[in-house]
Formats: C-alpha cells, sequence, structure tokens
C-alpha cells in the first residue's frame, strides 16, 4: 500500500487542475470527496466496531438541516451550522446509541433504519424545517462565508482539507487503545468485555464520533448544494450509500470507503450526466450488477485483494493443528 | 362504527402487510440473512401481475399464480448464484449483496417499464358493498383475505409439515440435519422459493389497490424491516401478529391524529417494541 | 479471601444449572472445580466473571461486592477467565489478541504490545506472534485465551477446560505453564476432566453434580469420594458430550 501513497497524494492534489475546464469532471472530484468524507465517517462504527447502522442519514440530515437553518432562520451563512449540527449530532447519538447499541447484528441494523425514518417523516411535518418542500440556502452568495462558487474546485479542496483531517483522525485512532478496542468488539464482544473492555461506552464513542462527522458531510453537501429536503437529508438511500461504499472499498480499513467513493460515485454521476432518462436505468443496472459481483467474490471488499497478497502465510505449526470451530 | 369501519380497513391492511412480511423473516429465520433486494421482490411481483392481468390480458386467475412463479424463481436463482455464497461471509457482504441485487432489479424494472406509475383496471375487484353497516371495497377484502389464508398457510407448512420440519433443522443445525440425511442446501432453496412464492402472491395482491412503480419496493421494505423485528425473526405467526397490529395501528393514528403521523406512531412502536423485547414479540429470546 | 461466592443459585427457566453454591478461594490457592458434564462448572464461572447475572447469591472478589457488576469492571478488578470453547479475536493476529488483554494496565498501545509480546514468550507462542490468529487451531486458541487474560495481569485466573484436546504432551506442558503462573503469584480456579491434571495441580478440589456442590476436599480425598465415584461413573459415557 505505502509505494501508492506519494503517487496517490500528487495526483489528489493536482485533480481539479487535470479537469479544468470540465465542469462535470470537476464537480465529480468534489462529489467523491464528499461521498467518502460521509462513508469514512460511518466507518468508525460501522467498520471498526463493527456496528453496522443503516441509519447514519439522520447524522447527515442534521448537519444539512443545521447548515440551512441557521441561513433561513438566522441569516448566518450556512456553514456557520455545521458545528451546530455536529454538536446536535453527538447529542442526538448518546440518546438513540445507549438503547440500540444492545442489540446485535441485524437488529441494530433495523432499529436505526427505523429511527432514521421516524426522523424522516417527522421533518416533513415540521414548518420549521420547511416540510416536505424542504429549504433552500441563499439564491446569491452575500460574502464569500456563503461558499457560493462558480466552480466545484474551491469545494474540492474544501472536502480534501476534511477528508484528510477524518482520516488523519481514523488512523490516529486505529493505532490507540480505542482502535485495538473496537476491533475486538467486533471479533467477540464477549471477550472484548472478559478483559476489561468498556464494550458499551467504546460503541457509544465511536457512534457518536461517526455522528458528527457523518453531520459534517451534510452541512458540507447542503453548502455545495443549497437545498434540502426529507428525502435527500434523512432517505434511507443515504444512509444504504455510506454502508455499500464502504463495504465495497473495505469497512474497517481507512482507505476502504475513498476507494469505495472512488468507484460509486463516477459510475452514478457520470451515467447521470451523459445519458440520464431511462439510459440512466441502465447504468444503474450495471452498478447493481457490479455491487452484487464484488459481494459475491470480494465479500470483504476491494482492499482485501491487497491484503491477501501481503499477508503472512498462516503458520503451521505443532500447536496450529486441529481446527476450532 | 367509523371506529369499526377503521380497524376493519387496518385489518385488510395488515393482513397484506404480514404476506408480504413472511417471506423476509422466513429468510431471516432460517439462514441469519436480510434480504435487501425484499421490496424489490414485491415490486416484481406487482408489475408480473400487471403485465400478466392487462397487457396479455390473463386477468386475476392468471396473474396471482404467475407471480408466485416468477418471485419463487427469482427467490431460487438469488439463492443459488449469491445468496448461497455471502450467507457465512461478513454481515456487510450480506447487504451489499443484497443491495446490489435491490438496484439491479429497481432499474431492470424503470429501464423496462418507465417511471410512471401502473394501476390495475377496476373492472372485475373495483367495486364496493356495505355489510353490517361497514364499506367493503372489493379489491381490498380480496388482498386482506388471500393475504391472512396465505400467511397462514405458510405458517402452517412451516409447523406442521415435515418439509417444516425439515427445514427447521436446518435453520438449527445444518451440520447436525446433514447427518440426519436432509440436504440443507435444497432445504433452503426450498425457503426462497416459498418465501418468493408468497412475495409474488402479496405483490399480485397489492397491485390491486396500490400504484406500481419501479421505486414502490423501498417503502414495502422499510415497512417489512419493521413487521419482522417486530414480530421476531423466523416467526411466521409473528409477522401476521406484526402485520395486523401495524395496519390497525396505522388506519387508527391516520383517524385520530391524522394521516401524516401514521408512520410516525408505527415507528415509535417499533423502538419502543425493541427496547422492552429485542427479540421481537414473538421471537425466540 | 479472594473470591467468595455465598449461596450462587442460576436458573435457566425452571431449570437450575447452579444451585445454591458457595466457594471461597483464598489469595494464592489452586482450586480444582470438577464434575461430569453439565453439572454447572462453565455457568457457576459465567456468574463469578459476570458473564451471566446470578438468580439468587452474591459474589465477592477482592473485597468487593461484584454481584451486580458487569464482566468488565471485575476485569479491571483482577479477574480473568478463558472460555471452554475459544472466543479468540478471529481478524487479529496473534499479538494483537494479546495487546487487547494487556491495553487494560498499560492504555499506551506501544508499552501493552511490548507487554503482551512478553506474555506470549512466556506461554510458548513467541514464534506465532505475527500469525492471524485464526490460523491457530484449538490447542493454540486456548493457548492464547491464556495469553490474553495474563497480559491483562489480573489477581485471578478462571481456567475453564483450558487443556481439554491436548496431546498427553501438551497437557504436561500445559500443566508447567499453569505452575509457573501460579508462581508468578496468580490465584487459580481450574475447571477440568483429566483428573491427573486435577491431582497434580489443585490443592483443594470442590466437586459439582447437577448443579450442586457434593464434595470437596483434597484431591486425594474426594477421588475416593463414594458420592463423586457415583456422579462420575453414572456419566462415564457422556464424557466428551456437548460444552456450553
Ligand atoms: N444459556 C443457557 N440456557 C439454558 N441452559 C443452559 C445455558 N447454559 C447452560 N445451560 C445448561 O446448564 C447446565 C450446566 O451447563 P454447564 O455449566 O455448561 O456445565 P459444565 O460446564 O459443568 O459442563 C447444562 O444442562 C446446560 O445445558
Ligand atoms: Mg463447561
Amino acid at each position: 500500500m505505502k509505494r501508492y501513497l506519494f503517487p496517490g497524494v500528487v495526483l489528489v492534489l493536482a485533480y481539479p487542475l487535470l479537469a479544468a475546464g470540465y465542469p462535470v469532471w470537476e464537480r465529480l472530484g468534489a462529489l467523491v470527496l464528499l461521498a467518502a468524507i460521509g462513508a469514512s465517517a460511518w466507518n468508525i462504527v460501522g467498520g471498526y466496531a463493527g456496528q453496522v447502522s443503516v441509519g447514519h442519514a439522520v447524522f447527515f440530515g442534521f448537519g444539512a438541516y443545521s447548515a440551512v437553518v441557521v441561513y433561513t432562520h438566522l441569516g448566518w451563512p450556512p456553514i456557520a451550522g455545521a458545528p451546530i449540527g455536529m454538536l446536535l449530532s453527538v447529542a442526538v447519538a448518546a440518546v438513540i446509541g445507549v438503547p440500540t447499541l444492545r442489540l446485535s447484528g441485524h437488529y441494530f441494523s433495523m432499529a436505526t433504519i427505523a429511527v432514521a425514518e421516524l426522523v424522516r417523516v417527522l421533518s416533513s411535518t415540521s414548518e420549521f424545517l420547511g416540510g416536505a418542500q424542504g429549504l433552500t440556502g441563499p439564491a446569491m452568495p452575500r460574502t464569500v462565508f456563503d461558499l457560493s462558487f462558480l466552480s466545484a474546485t474551491p469545494f474540492y479542496y474544501i472536502f480534501l482539507a476534511v477528508l484528510a483531517f477524518l482520516l488523519g483522525l481514523t488512523w490516529w485512532i486505529e493505532r490507540g487503545r480505542m482502535g485495538f478496542y473496537l476491533r475486538a468488539i467486533k471479533d467477540s464482544e464477549r471477550a472484548a468485555r472478559s478483559l476489561g473492555v468498556s464494550a458499551g461506552r467504546y460503541k457509544l464513542y465511536a457512534y457518536m464520533l461517526s455522528g458528527a462527522f457523518t453531520s459534517l458531510a451534510g452541512s458540507l453537501y447542503l453548502c455545495m448544494f443549497g437545498f434540502v429536503d426529507p428525502e435527500s437529508g434523512f432517505g434511507i438511500l443515504i444512509s444504504v450509500k455510506m454502508v455499500v461504499m464502504a463495504a465495497l472499498g473495505g469497512a474497517g480499513q481507512l482507505f476502504g470507503p475513498l476507494v469505495g467513493a472512488l468507484i460509486l460515485v463516477p459510475l452514478e454521476e457520470l451515467s447521470n450526466s451523459y445519458l440520464g432518462g431511462r439510459g440512466a436505468g441502465l447504468t444503474f443496472v450495471v452498478y447493481g450488477a457490479i455491487i452484487v459481483i464484488i459481494a459475491r467474490f470480494l465479500p470483504s471488499g476491494l482492499l482485501s485483494l491487497f491484503e491477501r497478497r501481503s499477508a503472512k502465510p498462516a503458520a503451521k505449526s505443532e500447536i496450529a493443528s486441529g481446527h476450532a470451530d | 362504527m367509523t371506529l369499526v369501519q377503521v380497524i376493519v380497513s387496518g385489518l385488510l391492511l395488515g393482513a397484506v402487510y404480514a404476506l408480504f412480511s413472511s417471506g423476509l423473516t422466513l429468510i431471516w429465520g432460517m439462514m441469519n440473512v436480510v434480504n435487501f433486494a425484499h421490496g424489490d421482490f414485491v415490486m416484481l411481483g406487482m408489475y408480473t401481475a400487471v403485465v400478466i392481468w392487462t397487457a396479455l390480458g390473463g386477468g386475476p386467475f392468471a396473474a396471482v399464480p404467475a407471480a408466485a412463479i416468477v418471485i419463487a424463481t427469482l427467490g431460487v436463482l438469488s439463492y443459488f448464484l449469491l445468496v448461497r455464497h455471502i450467507m457465512r461471509g461478513p454481515m456487510l457482504a450480506q447487504i451489499l449483496g443484497t443491495f446490489g441485487l435491490a438496484l439491479f432489479l429497481r432499474y431492470a424494472a424503470f429501464w423496462t417499464f418507465g417511471a410512471d406509475f401502473k394501476t390495475l383496471p377496476d373492472t372485475l375487484i373495483g367495486g364496493s358493498f356495505t355489510l353490517g353497516g361497514i364499506r367493503f371495497e372489493g379489491s381490498r377484502v380480496l388482498a386482506g383475505v388471500g393475504g391472512l389464508l396465505i400467511t397462514l398457510l405458510l405458517h402452517l407448512i412451516l409447523t406442521r409439515t415435515s418439509v417444516g420440519s425439515r427445514m427447521l433443522a436446518v435453520s438449527e443445525d445444518a451440520t447436525a440435519a446433514q447427518l440426519m440425511g436432509i440436504r440443507p442446501q435444497r432445504m433452503q432453496a426450498l425457503a426462497w422459493a416459498m418465501a418468493g412464492a408468497a412475495t409474488g402472491i402479496a405483490g399480485a395482491l397489492i397491485a390491486t389497490f396500490f400504484y406500481t412503480s419501479p421505486t414502490v419496493g423501498e417503502t414495502l421494505a422499510i415497512l417489512a424491516f419493521v413487521t419482522v423485528s417486530f414480530g421476531g425473526f423466523g416467526s411466521v405467526l409473528g409477522a401476521l401478529v406484526a402485520g395486523l397490529i401495524i395496519g390497525v395501528v396505522e388506519s387508527l393514528s391516520a383517524y385520530l391524529i391524522g394521516p401524516v403521523y401514521k408512520d410516525v406512531v408505527v415507528y415509535v412502536l417499533f423502538v419502543l417494541v425493541l427496547w422492552f423485547r429485542p427479540q421481537g414479540l414473538m421471537g425466540k429470546a | 479471601m479472594l473470591i467468595d461466592a455465598r449461596n450462587v443459585t442460576k436458573a435457566f427457566g425452571a431449570f437450575k444449572a447452579v444451585d445454591d453454591a458457595s466457594v471461597t478461594v483464598e489469595e494464592g490457592d489452586i482450586l480444582g472445580l470438577i464434575g461430569p458434564n453439565g453439572a454447572g462448572k462453565s455457568t457457576f464461572f459465567n456468574c463469578l466473571t459476570g458473564d451471566l447475572p446470578v438468580t439468587s447469591g452474591t459474589v465477592s472478589f477482592a473485597g468487593n461486592d461484584v454481584t451486580r457488576l458487569p464482566p468488565e469492571a471485575r476485569a479491571k478488578l483482577g479477574l480473568a477467565r478463558t472460555f471452554q470453547v475459544p472466543l479468540t479475536f478471529e481478524s487479529m493476529s496473534v499479538l494483537d489478541n494479546a495487546t487487547i488483554g494487556a491495553l487494560l494496565r498499560h492504555p499506551n498501545a506501544r508499552d501493552a504490545r511490548a507487554r503482551a509480546r512478553d506474555v506470549l514468550q512466556r506461554v510458548g507462542l513467541g514464534h506465532l506472534t505475527d500469525a492471524p490468529a485464526k490460523s491457530l487451531g484449538t490447542p493454540g486458541r486456548k493457548r492464547l485465551e491464556i495469553a490474553r487474560a495474563l497480559a491483562s495481569e489480573p489477581k485471578a485466573l478462571l481456567l475453564d477446560e483450558a487443556m481439554a484436546g491436548l496431546t498427553p504432551t501438551e497437557v504436561r506442558e500445559a500443566i508447567e505453564l499453569v505452575r509457573r503462573i501460579h508462581g508468578g503469584g496468580i490465584t487459580i480456579v481450574i475447571v477440568e476432566h483429566i483428573m491427573e491434571v486435577i491431582v497434580s495441580l489443585a490443592q483443594r478440589v470442590v466437586v459439582f453434580h447437577q448443579g450442586r456442590e457434593i464434595a470437596r476436599g483434597t484431591p486425594r480425598e474426594v477421588t475416593s469420594n463414594p458420592a463423586v465415584i457415583e456422579a462420575y461413573l453414572g456419566r462415564r459415557k457422556v464424557q466428551h458430550g456437548a460444552h456450553l
């Protein structure tokens, strides 16, 4: 992996120069990074800790709505809603997490779906949030803080900075005690607890942190698109896409969600802009088929291809005889 | 009198929820797989019914069995080509695989039929009649009664027949079942066929009173997830009870509080059930 | 008194898997816990560690009433265990498995890793530190369970059939290992089917049968106790039946 790092970094930094003059491609770069932020945030609790939330749209929506609400109701620039959204999301994560994180496996997933749907339906009945029509950000940029740009390139660099920070933070967590503990909880919560791991607390920390950054992704989304409604904020597709991107690249791996975003976002965007209409239907058929094929043949994600090659061969020895089950 | 009317229509709706959730719960209970494409199975059942009924002029008596056969085949194919391979892997592979299948089916339908809503002609079952002061819509009665009967049938097959007990043996311990001469893969494929048939019939019944579109599966899937978690995974009877409860709660809250709040009430109820009884109402602990 | 379990009962529905058991363990003891399969030994362990809440009775450890504490809190107080069916962290290396244990007293990952390496060396897994844990067979996994528990630097270690499935040579090595662990100042409670293990290690033995204590004393005393012989002989054929 290491030898790809330097050329990778150069390419990422220089991408807007290569895409300059092609708005579709400029936008695409920013969208990949935005999706990667969301999926990487999900990865903290869903990938590392193995608590598969399919309701992260709750946090995404809170972020998006916080940004637009501070504009609509207070006249602030939307980005000022980002920290508010993050704080709110941490609180919301605690409220949702304490009861649901006791559930295991599919039950946790189903509970998170239900909570997200509950919030989606509630948001569509709330006048404060613009009801089913949603809310729109500033039509005209008033100051530079409104982050209204003609090209997507400034967004590209903003998203890149956020993603770099998030991945740096994840990397730091991964190497420390919390990272070890989250993986232990994922493998066997019972064994982890027998070794003094406060599983409930660590899962909750991971969930809150994950929620905060998912919310930030939502706020950034609003800054770029200037609009959110219940479906684009709290819809189940938002949640599922985070899961699918992370799982496709490799859940519980630092760069897994980014790899997933690099594949899925271009597939989706380019088909939308070049085909449109029914043609897009056909591309999504291909998109679905690709996901199925990867799940079938690489169940641990694309990055497991590299891992398999570099992993040390399973050591067989005198005590590594029979097989346990 | 209106309150009774509301409860009756809730029960009829709930019986359909029960039927389209019973396929999901069967698969979940039998092999611990959650099929994220379940809603799209229902959607294809609806389209099958629409096509056979209208385009090919087959009418309801051809449409319902056709939907059962088509979706059962789809289920068996999904099992052999995909599910069999991912069911032992990480849970995420299941979500990835079945969600990929969902997208595949949804957009295949979109590509074939377009995005606009399709509805079935009103002629045969469109009318309504009044009985004991309660007004019944023909299509809803057909769907509700059909849903109830077929869910019960599925429950009886699973609990009262030797095929059912062999399937149960596989779900409890596939290796032990194999030692007793049961072929696990065959039983699991059969479960997918039965779940598919039930789902297809549910789709055909729903198509009689609900619009058919490529994305309708998403809404239905969430309802099915709620019903199944509510009733306890693996329990068809649980799905039946949960479906009926949810149907009644929906129509009561739509009537008493307002239509937009019916989902809110259902989800709140669901979260409460998960809190107090994580294994669902009738699930095994 | 390091471990003091009083009148512990654990019922599953109407069935009492552990029925009014009282066991005390002094600091520095090696206590053997024996009994035929299904006698309730693992269930009793689970009550001591907090994996299962007791139906009635109290458990105290190192002077603290831990009856209501979760397993992680008991581990922090110095109570470590192994599982009869190993619960290995499958996705990790052998070293990382042991590191999870070491992190309890060494929050810094680098220190914990160094400690874990030490412990693996001591239990004879030094040559496998970098191997994926899932490549280990049952004996290796059982040893890794011990390593992980030791790495948490416990006061007491509960071993649940840690030697089942080992060859006679491996059993002798494992007995040596337990002696060394005990020599390092750790109190031990050991559940084992193999009588030689109990005879050569334990100073005191408690015998369970159908959830109740039927005898206690030195290994020699209990093995000649008619009630114990009866309990074992009556169940000979199911010696290696299902476990928890
Ligand atoms: N979680 C459980 N639910 C119901 N019964 C259990 C459970 N765990 C153990 N048992 C029963 O309790 C009895 C004691 O089991 P166990 O403690 O594993 O015995 P031992 O370790 O002495 O072989 C057995 O009959 C077993 O079937
Ligand atoms: Mg045992």
